[in-house]
């Protein structure tokens, strides 16, 4: 029993263990999802919001360059409506041109380049070249009228073919870079594509709203970021430009090394569909403030888990302590219960075993006992019918018949009762004229030899019809009759009542003489009663009727039984559609 | 009334032997480009520019003898004047040398200039009443696009021809060229300024020839 103790308290203690465990691995996968998730928004914020920095600034400046290209249009447009310039094209003077343009492109060469801040609204141009129709440079017959440019950078601004459309370039020279902005020239007369005007200009920088902010331009494989030593900008430039030439992307960012500090790096194409080789500006956003204000979330967060991650441990403690009480208790109960089970199964299995065995038995002693029964009855009939013997020997013989009989009636209730006991018996249902029944059962009563001196009184219809079978529908008032009239008193009196009640048919007798004691069961089989009497019975008629009427779906009980009256109600399953309410 | 007096007098003419007047004739027909519009009454011209290629609206084409022949001492002025907007005549066939005059005959300002290779020049901006009146002589052949730098659209053709035999068809390409010397020359039909057709042929004293330039 102690070991039986002992088993029961580890398999609770390692269930408690359990929980427990199944609490913290909870609690600590909350505590490391709830780490990760925030340290990847943080990150996927700060990066979103470095690329919207980056995107703002490059729109802006972008905006200014869309009004620089749109007055460059408008400017070529103007321009090369001029008669001139149109002859100078169309009439074979391209000598012409570049006297002619001098004078309408005077205020683009004119002046000082502007500082940074006012370039948006000024078209100050480094210098300008006209292509002709094959694309190629037209040398100017005076340079500096119009921009020096060395030869290689010249060589820069001739396109393959004419543009239909604005072109942006990037060129590099000199350590300088130039944006370029080459205009179609269409002729007036004809529509024709005749020429194209490249502007060079100062690139407009980004304004670095943002500290620490560097901005350059990579274009063909070369990277322009003037902040950073050359050295820098070389392994830059290596590591960029293979991102640069492989990717399709026009846009996007990654991480670089720039002099062993980590940075975020925003590339973004200038000029996507461009003639000129392509072009992407570069934004450098040193990480270094970023990642400490990461780390310092870092540490929060971890502070935090750390934090919820103790809570968690307590709370689980107690939570594994208070969750596995009842479980204890239940393993106790639980235990008792199985016990207790057992001990019930085990009765209720030789219980049925028992019923069974007894029900087999006297079914059995019933057949066996059916034939010396006929053959007794049968020769006391004979012994009967024969002369000669004393008129005591009658009277004897009379008297064994008799008991024969009787002794055939219990026998055939047995066997009934064990048929049903068996569940063999099965009930033909048809409608039964239980008025007729009782009428029958009430005149053989009267004509009884040892019938008491009894009143009888009946009150019910004429054609109350009951469902059932005809046969055990007339054992069960037979039986309750006999016994009224057998435990009745001298100068008694039966009362039979009946009555159809909707679904039902409720009969009910009543007779006067001995009552019955409460708490004594005079439905078990073979009842006997406990009071001593004259009248004789062999115990087993009311529990036949029970059993019958309960077989027949209806109910057989003892309503009352005092003061001189005891009454008995059988309730019936109506026949349907046979009886008229009453 | 006077036009039909002119068709007749021309009629008339034809019907005169060439060696009357002396020297060969040559007629015929060049078969010009079919006119996108044909205006019903071609009463103005206009030059017209497709792909590059400047030609007279409706076509028109110049028919000339080339070859090798002595240079006038005097060659009479001829006139491209400005009037609606327009150069009156729009195309002028000259022999090179000659003097062209542009009168102003509208109510403003013109500048007519020309970038041509043929001759170069830019009469700057002159006003109706200018005396003398602006002219230029052209001393190389070609063919010279007359602009107005105030007048965008203001298109003249002056073609600058080496002989002093030349006709300009009428809009059904029909031309004849009289009084001209024998010998073999090539007979040349400028249709636009980037086609010229020609013919080889032989002219007789008292000849007319039928050339047909398709």
């Amino acid at each position: 029993m102690s070991a039986a103790i002992a088993t029961r308290n580890k398999d609770v203690a390692s269930f408690r263990a359990r929980l427990f465990t199944a609490i913290m691995i909870i609690v600590a996968t909350l505590t490391a999802l709830g780490f990760y998730l925030a340290q990847r928004r943080v990150t996927a914020d700060a990066e979103r919001n470095l690329q919207q920095t980056f995107q703002t600034e490059l729109s802006s400046t972008r905006k200014i360059e869309e009004l620089r290209h749109a007055a460059l249009a408008d400017r070529c447009n103007t321009l090369v409506a001029k008669p001139r310039i149109h002859a100078a094209i169309e009439d074979d003077a391209i000598d012409l041109l570049y006297p002619t343009a001098k004078d309408e492109l005077r205020d683009l060469m004119q002046g000082e380049e502007p500082p940074p801040e006012q370039a948006a609204r000024s078209l100050h141009a480094r210098f300008y070249r006209f292509l002709d129709d094959t694309g190629a440079v037209i040398k100017p017959p005076s340079p500096s009228d119009v921009g020096k440019l060395d030869a290689a950078t010249e060589a820069q601004l001739s396109l393959k073919k004419l543009p239909n459309t604005q072109q942006i370039g990037y060129i590099q020279s000199a350590g300088d870079i130039h944006e370029v902005i080459a205009v179609p020239i269409f002729s007036t007369d004809t529509g024709d594509l005749v020429s194209a005007l490249v502007i060079g200009f100062k690139p407009l920088e980004l304004e670095k709203k943002s500290t620490g902010m560097q901005s350059g331009v990579w274009v063909d494989g070369r990277l322009h970021l003037p902040a950073l030593a050359p050295s820098a900008q070389n392994s830059l430039n290596d590591k960029i430009t293979p991102a640069l030439t492989d990717s399709d992307s026009q846009q996007n960012y990654f991480r670089v090394e720039v002099a062993g500090a980590p940075q975020l790096l925003f590339h973004k194409r200038l000029n996507p569909g461009s003639l000129f080789p392509p072009a992407y500006e570069i934004f450098l956003y040193p990480l270094a403030s970023w990642t400490a204000q990461l780390n310092r979330l870092r540490w929060q967060i971890g502070g935090a888990g750390a934090l919820l991650l103790l809570g968690g441990f307590v709370a689980s403690h107690f939570v594994a302590r208070s969750m596995s009480a009842p479980v204890k208790k239940l393993a106790l109960d639980s235990e008792e219960n199985r016990a207790e089970r057992e001990r019930a199964e085990a009765a209720l299995a030789s219980t049925a075993e028992e019923l069974e065995r007894s029900t087999r038995y006297s079914a059995d002693a019933s057949h066996q006992l059916k034939s010396p029964m006929t053959v007794l009855r049968i020769g006391l009939e004979s012994l009967l019918g024969r002369e000669g013997f004393k008129p005591q020997v009658y009277e004897e013989l009379s008297t064994l018949l008799h008991q024969t009989r009787r002794l055939t009636g219990v026998i055939d209730d047995l066997l009934l009762l064990s048929r049903m006991d068996a569940g063999h018996l099965q009930i033909a249902s048809t409608p039964v004229n239980l008025s007729q029944l009782v009428d029958e059962w009430l005149d053989d009563l009267g004509a009884l030899p040892e019938s008491p001196d009894v009143k009888i009184e009946k009150e019910f219809p004429h054609g109350l019809f009951v469902a059932g079978e005809k046969r055990y529908t007339s054992l069960i008032v037979q039986n309750l009759l006999e016994n009224a009239r057998k435990y009745n008193r001298a100068g008694g009196r039966i009362r039979v009542n009946a009555r159809g009640n909707g679904k039902k048919v409720v009969l009910t007798i009543g007779n006067t003489g001995r009552t019955i004691p409460p708490g004594e069961n005079i439905f078990e089989r073979f009842h006997h009663s406990s009071s001593p009497s004259a009248a004789s019975g062999h115990g087993i008629g009311l529990n036949l009727a029970r059993e019958l009427t309960r077989l027949h779906g209806g109910e057989l009980r003892l309503v009352r039984s005092e003061k001189d009256w005891t009454e008995f109600e059988v309730r019936f399953s109506a026949a349907n559609g046979v009886n008229a309410v009453t | 009334m006077r036009r039909q007096g002119l068709l007749w007098l021309s009629a008339a003419l034809s019907l005169v032997p060439a060696s009357l007047f002396g020297g060969a004739a040559v007629e015929g027909h060049v078969d010009l480009p079919k006119s996108r519009s044909a205006p019903i009454q071609a009463k103005r011209y206009e030059i017209v520019t497709k792909a590059g290629v400047l030609s007279t609206l409706p076509p028109l084409a110049v028919v000339y003898l080339d070859g090798n022949f002595p240079r006038p001492a005097s060659l009479p002025t001829k006139e491209v004047a400005q009037r609606d907007l327009t150069f009156i005549p729009v195309l002028l066939p000259i022999e090179v040398g000659t003097k062209v005059q542009f009168p102003n005959l509208d109510d403003q300002y013109h500048n007519i200039f020309s970038y041509s290779p043929a001759k170069r020049f830019d009469l700057g901006r002159y006003r109706p009443d200018e005396r003398p009146i602006p002219s230029v002589t052209f001393d190389k052949a070609g063919l010279v696009t007359l602009r107005c730098d105030i007048h965008e659209h203001m298109r003249g053709l002056i073609l600058v021809l080496n002989t002093p035999y030349f006709v300009m068809t009428d809009t059904a390409g029909r031309f004849r060229l009289d009084k001209l010397p024998a010998g073999r020359y090539t007979l040349k039909s400028w249709i636009d300024s980037r086609t010229t057709r020609e013919k080889s042929i032989e002219l007789k004293d008292g000849q007319t020839l039928h050339v047909d330039l398709p």
